[in-house]
């Protein structure tokens, strides 16, 4: 027969009574503190055993017996809360622990780099070109607050390369309202980015850095590239999504700290665009032929790029950490610049 | 003084002729059953807390795995688990807590949350123009979720196998939250301390341990804040100061210096306000006889705070288990219960009260809308 001691709370007061227990084949016979009870086995409900803590046991009329004795209760209830107990046996040994962390590792990394990214392509093809448009414009909101300040393009050359624009972007049929926007950008020197949507930046330092239009056209053609691809879209479902992910699997610990969930966002963004970069290399390179413009002015804009930020990382754009760390992210967010104008030069 | 009736156990008083719930008359045969004597020599029993990191950290990883490979399903269950620990590691006069919370429950209130959530971020979003409809929606529903999660959480909070109660209306908080958000906006924000103490007094007036309602005498929180104020100028000062200094001395890198101060001085007036409102609050709760002590120190939270997010950061939020037991262990100790005559006499709500409606408002409660 099992025994065992217990505490007995009769659910009206907090008067804790020392018990014993004596488990029967249908009943438990509770004696001990002025009391003697009989319960059907079957009216007790069975709290799941928690590492470290009492075993409780929920009796009808809402009293409770508490105890320590964990094997007693396994030999009485042997079938109470299966998946519990068996989480419970996972718990408590070490080599699970160990390969719960090989497991959880191996899928954050899958996630980052392979699911969110096929989840945000799949996603995007479901979002409509108005609501792109939406984010796009928020976007350009935000740049205009905080980044970028009016442009200083004399209004005839804005004239010529929005008529380029309107050229490479003439016919197609994607449903995306192009337009170029100028704008001076003192911490990002010589670049141009595409905005969800169809708004295309281009900033002041890089249409001074060109040596004829056609260069500049080129560098356009890869940001409709981006615009097309919905690659804005899909960054930000993106990081939407490893921010999703990483809540939940921080769980708890969220409340703690905020910065622990957004600093790996922050490092693992930087490896996103590699693959976007280069689908966009690739539409750039056949509308521009489509256009009649040979990709190697792709290849010549992208070596004086390069060769702007080599020769003097600060350059004319001031001095100060932010600038260089912008550049850091430029430079490692593109694939190797050498590699890209190699296919350029290839594909005229 | 307190008795039980000794037919249906209900709380009478031990002069009564008779009891009130089940009409036993008193005098003869029967007597009220007096409880142990509240207005005995106070006793002391420290808090503790009995969790230890290593095992944690294996319920936490296993259950974050079980969630994942459910794709989030077992996030409820997990929930509940780690919820037990924490609570039945915590102890008061060798007993611990209970929670009750169901899986289900926790569930179903997941799933709502995400599709509010979800509600609330398409809107604001992509139909802006419904945005002032929202608001509403917001201001409305404010006191509904603070009401229900204090509500599920006390009723599936036990000690001694008695529940606590939260018996805050929705109307009680709809009017606290538009008088004080009123006060906040004509102030422009200068009363928040007056908004955070006056919720703090409906929390915790509010809340009853079984029969026993908890006791707060009207709170105020204006010199912890006026202090917080004068700790942010300081910091304010230093963040300017030392990238000044950091910029004279290493001749860049002014701004990460200046970020990095006022970083670390954000979370010293955070340790600072949590630390000084949770000594001021706990240490005028009066629960019956039962009083508490609570002497959480600025310096002791701000550097256990600092080595956690470290740790979490530099172990890629492998340390979270660690840091957690920590807290916790930090701040039970750092509370004491005072009572006299013991804790043995308080005596639960179902018998007198609720009845057999029990059972009924647990189905009320049964969806928890803190994720």
């Amino acid at each position: 027969m099992i025994e065992f001691d217990a505490i007995f709370y009769d659910g009206k007061t907090s008067t804790r009574n020392a018990v014993r227990v004596r488990g029967f084949p249908r009943s438990l016979r509770i004696v001990g503190a002025g009391y003697d009870l009989e319960v059907p086995l079957a009216a007790v409900r069975v709290e799941p055993p928690v590492a470290g803590t009492r075993r409780l046991l929920h009796l009808p009329g809402g009293a409770q017996l508490q105890t320590d004795d964990d094997a007693a209760l396994r030999a009485l209830f042997p079938r109470s809360n299966p998946l519990e107990t068996w989480v419970h046996g996972l718990e408590g040994r070490w080599a699970y622990a160990l390969a719960a962390v090989a497991v959880a590792a191996g899928f954050t990394w899958w996630c980052a780099v392979y699911g969110l990214p096929l989840a945000a392509e799949l996603a995007s093809a479901h979002v409509p070109t108005s609501i792109e448009a939406k984010l796009g414009d928020r976007a350009l909101e935000s740049i205009d607050q905080t980044l970028c300040g009016p442009t200083a393009i004399d209004a005839g050359k804005q004239g010529e390369l929005s008529r380029n624009f309107a050229a490479l972007t003439a016919g197609q049929g994607d449903g995306y309202t192009y337009r170029l926007e100028f704008r001076a950008c003192k911490g990002m020197g010589a670049n141009a980015f595409a905005l969800p949507g169809g708004a295309v930046v281009l900033t002041d330092a890089l249409v001074k850095l060109a040596q004829n239009d056609a260069q500049i056209s080129a560098v356009l053609a890869h940001e409709v590239g981006h615009v097309r691809h919905r690659h804005g879209l899909r960054l930000a479902i993106q990081a939407a999504g490893l921010a999703a992910l990483i809540a939940t699997l921080a769980g708890d610990a969220v409340s703690i700290t905020g910065l622990a969930v957004t600093l790996p966002t922050a490092l693992l963004q930087s490896g996103y665009s590699r693959e976007f970069e280069d689908e966009s290399d690739a539409y750039a390179f056949r509308r521009l032929k489509e256009i009649k413009l040979s990709p190697k002015y792709f290849a010549e804009i992208l070596a004086r790029i390069e060769e702007s930020r080599n020769k003097d990382p600060d350059g004319n754009r001031g001095s100060g950490p932010e600038r260089r760390r912008s550049d850091l992210g430029y430079l490692s967010t593109h694939p190797s610049t050498a590699e890209r104008i190699e296919r350029a030069l290839k594909n005229q | 003084m307190r008795a039980r009736c000794p037919n249906c156990d209900s709380p009478v008083d031990s002069d009564a002729p008779k009891c009130d719930k089940c009409g036993a008359l008193f005098g003869t045969g029967w007597k009220p059953v007096p409880f142990p004597e509240d207005t005995g020599p106070e006793q002391r029993y420290p808090v503790e807390f009995t969790g230890a990191a290593g095992e944690y950290f294996r319920i936490w990883i296993v259950n974050l795995v079980l969630t994942i490979l459910t794709l989030g399903v077992y996030s409820a269950w997990a929930k509940v688990r780690r919820r037990r620990y924490f609570y039945g590691h915590t102890r008061i006069d060798r007993e611990g807590f209970e929670y009750r919370g169901r899986p289900i429950a926790i569930l179903k209130g997941r799933l709502i949350a995400v599709a509010a959530v979800a509600l609330f971020y398409g809107t604001a979003n992509f139909a802006s123009s419904l945005i002032w409809l929202l608001a509403i929606l917001i201001v409305c529903a404010a006191p509904w979720l603070i009401v229900r999660s204090m509500a599920f959480n006390a009723y599936n909070s036990a000690y001694r196998n008695i529940r606590l109660r939260f018996r805050g209306t929705y109307l009680q908080c709809l009017g606290l939250l538009l008088w004080t958000g009123f006060i906040l906006v004509v102030t422009f924000g200068l009363a928040y301390p007056y908004f955070k103490a006056r919720l703090m007094e409906f929390l915790f007036r509010n809340h009853s341990y079984g029969t026993t309602a908890f006791e707060v005498p009207d709170l105020s929180y204006f010199g912890i804040y006026v202090r917080a104020v004068g700790l942010g100028l300081f910091v304010g000062l230093a963040a300017a100061l030392g990238g000044k200094f950091f910029n004279a001395v290493v001749g860049d890198g002014s701004r990460a210096a200046s970020t990095l101060i006022g970083y670390i001085g954000y979370l010293f007036i955070f340790s600072y306000i949590r630390a000084e409102i949770a000594n001021a609050t706990w240490s005028v709760v009066r629960i019956r006889k039962a009083r508490f002590e609570c002497a959480l120190r600025t310096g002791d939270l701000f550097w256990l705070y600092l080595v956690n997010i470290i740790a979490i950061v530099a172990t890629l939020g492998l340390a979270a288990p660690w840091a957690m037991v920590r807290a916790m262990r930090y701040r039970a100790q750092k509370m004491t219960v005072f009572a006299a005559g013991g804790l043995e006499s308080f005596v639960a709500a179902e018998s007198a009260e609720v009845g057999a409606a029990g059972e009924e408002i647990g189905e009320m409660f049964d969806f928890d809308l803190s994720l």
